[in-house]
């Protein structure tokens, strides 16, 4: 297995050199530059499945990694110890997550020429898809935190201007602002850790950074007072929490709805959002180091939990999906805190597929529903419901991934969630102080059952609740770019792809290592491994697999000791019974509330106007950010120092400097005046004319006069003599 | 008694009376007579040195190059004069300004 630049490369620039060619001819060209979109990331698709294909089906040991390394610059000649290398970084984890990327990605990209068909920037929508998708799996490709910032800072920027694509409505360009500036919040902090970490070892690559954890380098060192370790472990963790829709820097997730649905599918499951949990899963020794465990795993229950229950009172159906996706990253970023690595990046996979899934189901709800009064299509869950014969592919679609997402067994997001949820339980058994983070994690599962099955029956269940608008609706047909992408992510929403034993990990294992691919190729970074490890360039060609290429045998207990792994085992039997209890009940009620009618939810919200009212406020954190945050501090800050720029820096610097320029202005007028024009350019003028005088006098013309001078000259010069 | 100083006497005056008919005449004819007396003179000059000095033949060779340059000046000059004639319908010289500057 050679890889070399040439088949490593191309997953990234061909999407990205789609993205240049299609900034110039899209506006002319549209369907051709929408076929460069498609075919460009359909091609990094094949690198991305070829690279996966030689890792789980070729080498299938959990250590193997492919690192490429280049010098990006080097001004040590200088005398300045400064040299910034790139490269590519690739494990099962990067190989498993080009495969999500690009092959979701894929497919959000053949529903977007359905989707976005009759938009007027239907073209250039997909020079913003085709820029983002290249930039997340750049991004997945590093192998340092300096260029895993460049494509995160990217990624930013995509999503600013695909949320605010439709920037004619003021909200939407409001959006996008909000996206950029609290994502922004959480980058400076990540860019802060970067420069910490560089400056005690000295690079940033994840190599480097795992060498340096293993040889206690961080150890001892303070910054202010605190632990060095902790504070670039948090300062990363903020680029997570800012990226991924953690608390407190969620907001601006429920507002990136108002791009078009393809790339809030695209945000919300294969790029932006996974981007953050990614970097957090890269950086797991040094979460570990800093102990920031605790804290992440707090941050993730409180997340998982706060998203879920106001999830339950919206009624937009975009919004739902929208709370349900921090829910679910709250899942991911609980699983790295309670140590389920594994799991945890499983939960991104799994969830990316089926949330991808859900977002473009809604999509194909919503443009199926048009209303012919505002000429606008419909979001709105009261006015839909009984869809579900009117658009059966997109039915079916839907239903699994809810089941998925639900957490009811055969389906993926059981898998997944069921393996965090059991850490969580295993770690709450262990330490007292990991009681909440169980307790908000199992009821988040019972919220986010109830409230993806209360969106599921609003949907397609029951009578339309619109008649108009459900009589204007189409009868749904099999078609190429409408249902397929939805069925072939339906098909991945299966638990069994993900794991060998379709009930998970805690019923048995019933097959072999290789279908267990997921939990025995996936491991924590163990940074022992890289003490000794020394890069591959990438000009000398060769590729060595580093550690081993002895295939891993797997270890059922996960290196535990037997009585660990007993109660490992323990809490993981009692975590899945709880899920699977706790998802059927949630289902149950959403039946009993929305199919039924047994329950009556206004009564409800009725009964607790209180907290249903900081629910529809999102818990009042917009409220604090605009009103506290930017009204009260921050504009008075920028209030102040429009004061010192206007009353301070204009009046007497600008104005100061102006007087001066007027002096020097006077002094060069004269002596431009005087020196230059009168005295150099006319006195040149003139100093020819009066030669010219002269010289016009002696020649003549006249040959006796000539005469005469050669005469005169010699006898002069022979009385000189 | 004739020595060589009256033969330098007798070529200082036709040199004299040469370099006088070149700056005052204005006829081309009587300026070309000019310059012919000028090169006798200097041939005269020759002569006499070589005489007097018991030397070699040098002046004598010396001076018949220049009777055969002055009668080759000659030649070309009466040429120009008539070129001039044709143009001009005269050969007065203060008509001759075309190269002034």
């Amino acid at each position: 297995m050679e890889y070399s630049i040439c088949t490593i490369a191309p997953i990234v620039l061909l999407p990205f050199f789609a993205f240049v060619i299609n900034a110039f001819i899209v506006k002319r060209f549209t369907n051709i530059a929408v076929a460069i979109s498609c075919f460009s990331i359909f091609g990094s698709f094949l690198f991305a499945a070829r690279i996966f294909n030689d890792f789980v089906f070729g080498v299938y040991s959990a250590g193997f990694h492919v690192h490429k390394v280049f010098t990006w610059f080097d001004i040590s000649a200088t005398g300045l110890p400064f040299k910034v290398d790139m490269g590519f970084y690739i494990d099962n984890m990067s190989a498993t997550m080009l495969l999500m990327v690009t092959g979701v990605a894929t497919l959000i990209h053949v529903f977007s020429t359905f989707y976005m068909h009759d938009d007027k920037r239907y073209g250039r929508f997909f020079v913003y898809l085709s820029l983002f998708t290249s930039a997340m799996l750049g991004l997945v490709l590093s192998d340092n935190l300096l260029s895993v910032f460049i494509f995160w800072e990217l990624m930013g920027f995509c999503s600013y201007s695909l949320i605010g694509f439709y920037y004619e409505k003021e909200g939407a360009g409001d959006a996008s602002i909000k996206a950029f500036m609290t994502t922004r919040v959480g980058d400076v902090f990540f860019l802060f850790g970067i420069v910490i970490l560089w400056s005690v070892i000295g690079s940033v690559s994840f190599v480097e950074i795992y060498k340096a954890i293993s040889a206690m380098k961080l150890q001892g060192l303070t910054v202010l007072g605190f632990p060095l370790a902790t504070v670039a472990a948090a300062s990363v963790f903020m680029g997570t929490v800012g990226k991924s829709a953690q608390v407190p820097l969620q907001v601006w997730l429920p507002d990136a709805m108002w791009g078009p649905t393809p790339c809030s599918a695209l945000i919300h499951a294969a790029t932006m959002v996974a981007a953050g949990v990614y970097l957090s899963l890269r950086m797991y020794p040094l979460m570990e180091a800093g102990h920031m465990m605790t804290v992440i795993s707090y941050i993730g229950a409180i997340t998982a939990f706060g998203a879920a229950t106001i999830a339950l009172i919206q009624t937009d159906i975009k919004a739902v999906l929208a709370f349900s996706t921090i829910s679910q990253l709250g899942y991911m970023v609980m699983g790295i805190g309670v140590g389920a690595y594994n799991a945890s990046f499983m939960h991104l996979i799994t969830h990316a597929v089926f949330k991808a899934c859900l977002f473009l189901a809604a999509g194909s709800v919503i443009h199926s529903l048009h209303d012919h009064h505002t000429h606008s299509h419909v979001q709105e869950m009261p006015r839909m419901g009984g869809l579900r014969k009117k658009l059966p592919f997109t039915f079916i679609a839907m239903m699994c991934c809810t089941l998925a997402i639900a957490g009811i067994p055969f389906f993926s997001g059981f898998v997944s969630k069921d393996r965090i949820l059991g850490d969580a339980l295993y770690m709450a058994m262990k330490h007292s102080s990991y009681i909440p983070v169980a307790v908000l994690g199992f009821g988040a599962a019972l919220l986010t059952a109830f409230y993806m099955f209360r969106m599921m029956f609003l949907t397609f269940f029951g009578e339309p609740r619109d008649k108009e608008l459900h009589d204007h609706c189409h009868h749904e047909h099999l078609s190429w770019n409408q249902n397929i992408p939805l069925l072939i992510l339906t098909v991945f929403t299966l638990g069994g792809w993900y794991c060998g034993s379709i009930m998970g990990q805690p019923f048995g294992k019933i097959a072999t290592e290789r279908y267990e691919w997921f939990q025995t190729l996936i491991e924590k970074p163990d940074v022992a491994k890289f003490k000794d490890y020394y890069k591959d360039n990438l000009i000398g060609g060769k590729t060595r697999p580093s550690i081993s290429t002895e295939k891993s045998v797997y270890d059922e207990n996960g290196g535990l000791s037997e009585e660990q792994a007993h109660h490992v085992h323990h809490a993981h039997h009692l975590g899945a019974i709880f899920s699977v209890i706790i998802a059927f009940f949630g289902v149950f009620l959403a039946f009993l509330a929305y199919i039924r009618k047994a329950i009556d939810p206004g009564k409800i919200v009725n009964a607790f106007s209180g907290w249903s009212r900081a629910l529809q406020n999102k818990y009042y954190f917009d409220h604090f950010y605009k009103k506290i945050l930017i009204h009260k501090i921050l504009l008075r800050l920028n209030n102040f120092l429009a004061w010192l720029d206007l009353g301070i820096y204009d009046r007497y610097v600008i104005d100061g400097t102006e007087k001066v320029n007027s002096y020097m202005f006077q002094f060069a007028k004269w002596f431009d005046n005087l020196w230059i024009d009168s005295i150099l350019v006319d006195g040149t003028g003139a100093s020819v004319r009066l030669f010219n005088v002269v010289l016009r006098t002696v020649q003549s013309g006249s040959i006796q006069f000539y005469f005469i001078v050669i005469l005169a000259v010699l006898t002069g010069y022979i009385i000189a003599i | 008694m004739i020595n060589l100083y009256s033969y330098l006497g007798l070529s200082f005056v036709m040199f004299l009376s040469g370099i006088i008919v070149l700056v005052a005449r204005k006829n081309i004819i009587a300026m070309l007579l000019g310059i012919e007396l000028v090169l006798n003179a200097a041939g005269i000059n020759f002569i006499a040195y070589t005489r007097f000095s018991n030397a070699n033949l040098d002046g004598h060779i010396f001076t018949l190059f220049i009777i055969v340059v002055a009668a080759a000046e000659a030649a070309v000059g009466l040429a120009i004069a008539i070129r001039f004639f044709q143009i001009k319908e005269t050969i007065h010289i203060d008509d001759a300004v075309t190269l002034q500057g």
